[in-house]
């Protein structure tokens, strides 16, 4: 009995070692904490390379805490108020701008973003936009030689023509789905949804998943972005993926960063921001996160023979922030 | 002369009679005392979210609830009981026969259950889909798979192959307990199979029904990132993910206990009467030596049953390692990242696995010796309640609760991770463990009793060479449940710290697939040599302390 209880407490204390030594940094230097989606802070997302590289100029360390999602992040914020460790918070999308301004918790950035690369023109005066993609839905070019070319043409698809989406209230792309079709077609989107419905497989939990199903064959299109048939093409010379490019335009997902009000290190939050947007640290995302960055660099050969949208969709935060409960509950019905 | 002796020994009867009696309130005691910490954990849980100061969102969703709980209701009934008809099936059929590799086609049919989910769902899929196995085999003879996985077919085909598998071995387990000398005695009286069905073995598995099926209608009424994959659309879901919906999109954290907490009533309502039921168990202990097969036409159903349940059991598993183990495989778990994933889950198997038993065994105990239905009803709902629990609102009551108690993140986060996966291991290990320990207590409560034997002793001596095969497959259930699905600490921001199911989700979310289904394979590999390796191990050793 007593050494079991010894053989448990020798094994929890391991785990404990084990958990906490991520917080744990006992030198002077000031950190910088940085709440991001796991993706992000992955061993082969951006987060490695950036830690590293503002690390060499900043005297500094900088603490990537991750959360599930990118949402995750914005509540353990919320839940924290102003206790919270965060200095910034990373990777929230467009989608979630506008309930983000909402909360109060940012604070204005104050960093000059003219000279950047962003669609649309977009700004915003709490968060800086660091990198952006397009939702596409992908397929494979042996598979499917003559991919539907919209919307309607979707609709209008045999039966035997399947695709695979994302819960809008689960998954990020999956509301992306519902805000493109809601600026493509706005009052009309309920019946095109109702058109498309027969043609959707399911609609998963998360982007891995319906990606997981696509790549088994199990659906002709997935829900992804314009860039993913760059990762097939970079990491594994695989070529045969393809983004279809509908004629209503892609909607496009920028993913933004923001200082929080509550943050003791603003002046460091703001140069990590300025790195962020830096030619040296915009080099890193192409290939690491799979979007596209905001500085006018020179793109990876692969990357840049990707199509680009004519129509590049967006729409305004606010509005997103008011009617997506709306339009999410429209889409369902239609699927009911 | 004879009155001082006959006082004294009156005085040490009364003695020892106390002594019995301060035992039997420790064994009482320590159990009740987990119980009401496991129910009063859920009610903080529940209260920390409903008193939170976050405001309600005003322009939230509002779920449909009532086609909700339909939906849940309709699939969760179906689930359970083709889960459980097949289950019974399948032990029946096993028990009878006898084959080259049976004892690792038993190990493997455990394995199911605790696999996530999802890898199982997509193990499927890559069987029955339009691109899967039976779509090729199909087309050998160029006849079209049309593939129709998606829907309420998908859903209970997969939690059949989930849970009724875990039935299976669960009942087999019962069926293999039923004494030599009962066996002798029926066969020396010439049953006939359905009489020895209804004599033998219907008495051997009902005891182990109701709390079978109760978990089985608590996981599949929950079930969720499987109802969402398989399901087809928001025609077929459960109210699960209305409440995700209201934590992730609308932050709304009041809505999501309430939605739970109709979700808690609901399920505590359909199995209360199943977890106060008197169980006439009478079997427990060892495999029993004797094997009687059956013949002619009933031998012949048996191996149908048996090879199409063993198709539709292994095919997904299989179709798992297919996948895995192939070229990328050195590659992935060479990799620094994975060992000290594997690592971890090792260690977290380890803990949890002794932790739940200690807990299991507890207040098994303690339920043995209560006789109130209304007490037993009061301290074993809150155990089962946590299979209903939906992760969200776990993860949410941990992470706030421990905020308020000051606890920092980096203390709170591998003991919130512990006692989540107890937590969700532990009405498994009890459904296991309660009738065994219920049935010893009735058999040799009274002889332990006699003899003077109380505390550990009494366990050395009663109960554990008794307990042996069940402490084998509690270990091995828990173990490879608890190999770390981060979910319930993901707010707690630990990400140099992975374990086995977290590093699958990872890759899987950055287009590695490839890793993904090597990781997946490799969690597949674990739990079946765990449940290969212990309860024999347990077995053998209760062998020896028989001899």
């Amino acid at each position: 009995m007593l050494l079991r209880a010894f053989f448990i407490t020798l094994l929890s204390s391991l785990l404990f070692a084990s958990i906490s030594v991520a917080g744990s940094d006992t030198s002077q230097k000031p950190v910088l904490t940085i709440y991001t989606y796991d993706a992000f802070a992955a061993e082969w997302g951006p987060a490695p390379l950036l830690k590293s590289g503002f690390e060499k100029q900043c005297d500094c360390t900088i603490n990537f805490v991750a959360a599930d999602s990118s949402i995750g992040a914005l509540r353990k914020v919320q839940l924290e108020g102003t206790t919270t460790k965060a200095d910034i918070v990373l990777g929230l999308d467009t989608s979630l701008v506008g309930q983000a301004n909402a909360l109060d918790l940012f604070a204005p950035h104050n960093v000059d973003v003219s000279a950047l690369n962003v669609p649309n023109d977009w700004a915003s005066d709490n968060f800086i936009p660091f990198d952006y993609g397009y939702l596409a839905m992908i397929y494979n070019k042996e598979l499917l030689p003559d991919p539907p070319g919209s919307f309607t043409e979707l609709a209008a698809n045999p039966s035997d023509l399947k695709i695979v989406i994302q819960d809008p209230r689960s998954s990020t792309p999956g509301l992306g789905l519902v805000l493109w079709m809601q600026a493509a077609y706005g009052e009309k989107s309920a019946d095109l949804w109702a058109e498309i419905a027969p043609s959707v497989i399911t609609m998963t939990r998360g982007w891995s998943e319906a990606y997981a199903l696509f790549l088994d064959g199990e659906a002709d299109m997935v829900l992804s972005y314009t860039t993913s048939p760059a990762y097939h093409k970079i990491v594994e010379s695989d070529d045969r993926f393809a983004a279809a490019l509908f004629e209503e335009g892609q909607y496009t997902q920028i993913e933004v960063a923001g200082i929080l009000q509550s943050s003791p290190n603003k002046q460091l939050a703001q140069d990590f921001l300025k790195y962020l947007i830096s030619p040296e640290a915009q080099k890193i995302i192409p290939t690491t996160n799979w979007m596209y960055p905001v500085a006018n660099i020179e793109l990876p050969p692969k990357f840049a023979q990707l199509p680009i949208p004519q129509t590049k969709l967006l729409l305004d935060d606010e509005q997103v922030n008011e009617s997506s409960s709306t339009w999410i509950a429209q889409m369902l019905a239609a699927f009911q | 002369m004879k009155a001082p002796a006959h006082g004294l020994r009156k005085c040490s009867q009364l003695f020892n009679r106390r002594k019995i009696i301060n035992q039997r309130l420790t064994r009482k005691f320590v159990g009740i005392f987990f119980a009401l910490l496991v129910g009063g954990l859920m009610i903080a849980i529940f209260a920390v979210l409903i008193f939170s100061p976050q405001p309600a969102n005003s322009n939230a969703l509002t779920p449909d609830i009532a086609h909700l709980i339909r939906m849940s209701l309709i699939q969760a009934a179906l689930s359970t009981a083709i889960s459980l008809i097949v289950g019974i099936a399948l032990a029946w059929s096993l028990n009878r026969l006898r084959f080259w590799g049976r004892s690792i086609i038993i190990s493997l049919l455990a394995t199911a259950i605790v696999a996530p989910g999802l890898v199982i769902a997509l193990g499927l899929i890559s069987v029955w889909g339009r691109a899967g196995w039976i779509a090729d085999f199909a087309d050998l003879f160029a006849f079209n798979w049309p593939g129709g996985i998606f829907g309420l077919f998908g859903i209970v085909l997969a939690h059949t192959v989930l849970n009724g598998a875990f039935a299976a071995h669960l009942l087999l387990a019962r069926l293999s307990a039923i004494p030599a000398q009962k066996l002798k005695l029926a066969q020396s009286l010439v049953l006939a199979p359905w009489q020895r069905f209804a004599i033998l073995d219907w008495p051997a598995i009902s005891s182990a029904l109701p709390s079978l099926a109760s978990i089985i209608f608590l996981l599949t009424f929950t079930s969720f990132p499987i109802v969402l994959l398989l399901g087809g659309g928001p025609s077929n879901q459960t109210l699960e993910v209305a409440i995700y919906s209201a934590v992730r999109l609308d932050f709304d954290l009041k809505t999501a206990a309430m939605l739970a907490l109709v979700q808690l009533g609901i399920c505590v309502a359909i199995i209360l009467p199943t977890l106060g039921s008197t169980q006439n168990f009478s079997n427990s202990g060892n495999t029993s030596s004797h094997h009687w097969p059956d013949r002619g036409i009933v031998k012949f159903i048996q191996i149908a049953i048996l090879i199409i349940a063993i198709f539709g059991f292994t095919s997904p598993l299989l179709a798992v390692l297919q996948k895995g183990l192939g070229p990328e495989f050195f590659e992935t778990i060479t990799r620094p990242s994975f060992i000290k994933a594997a690592q971890n889950s090792l260690i977290l198997g380890t803990i949890s696995a002794a932790i739940t038993l200690f807990v299991a065994i507890r207040i098994a105990m303690t339920m043995a010796i209560t006789r109130s239905k209304i007490a037993k009803a009061v301290f074993v709902t809150p155990i089962f309640a946590y299979l209903v629990m939906p992760s969200v609102v776990l993860s949410l009551g941990f992470f706030i609760g421990s905020r308020n108690l000051g606890i920092s993140n980096a203390v709170a986060a591998p003991m919130v991770l512990i006692i989540a996966n107890v937590l969700l291991a532990l009405p498994f290990v009890y459904a296991m463990i309660a009738p065994a320990i219920k049935s010893i207590h009735s058999r040799y409560d009274k002889q332990a009793r006699a003899l003077n034997l109380s505390g550990f002793k009494r366990w050395q001596l009663v109960e554990r060479p008794l307990l042996g095969r069940e402490i084998g497959l509690a270990l091995a259930l828990t173990f490879s449940f608890s190999l770390g699905d981060l979910g319930v600490i993901s707010l707690f921001g630990t990400a140099e710290f992975s374990t086995l199911p977290w590093q699958m989700f990872r890759a899987m979310g950055a287009y590695r697939n490839n890793d993904a289904a090597t990781i997946a394979a490799i969690m597949l590999l674990i739990s079946m040599a765990v449940f290969l390796i212990l309860p024999s191990l347990f077995n053998r050793s209760v062998k020896i302390a028989e001899n």
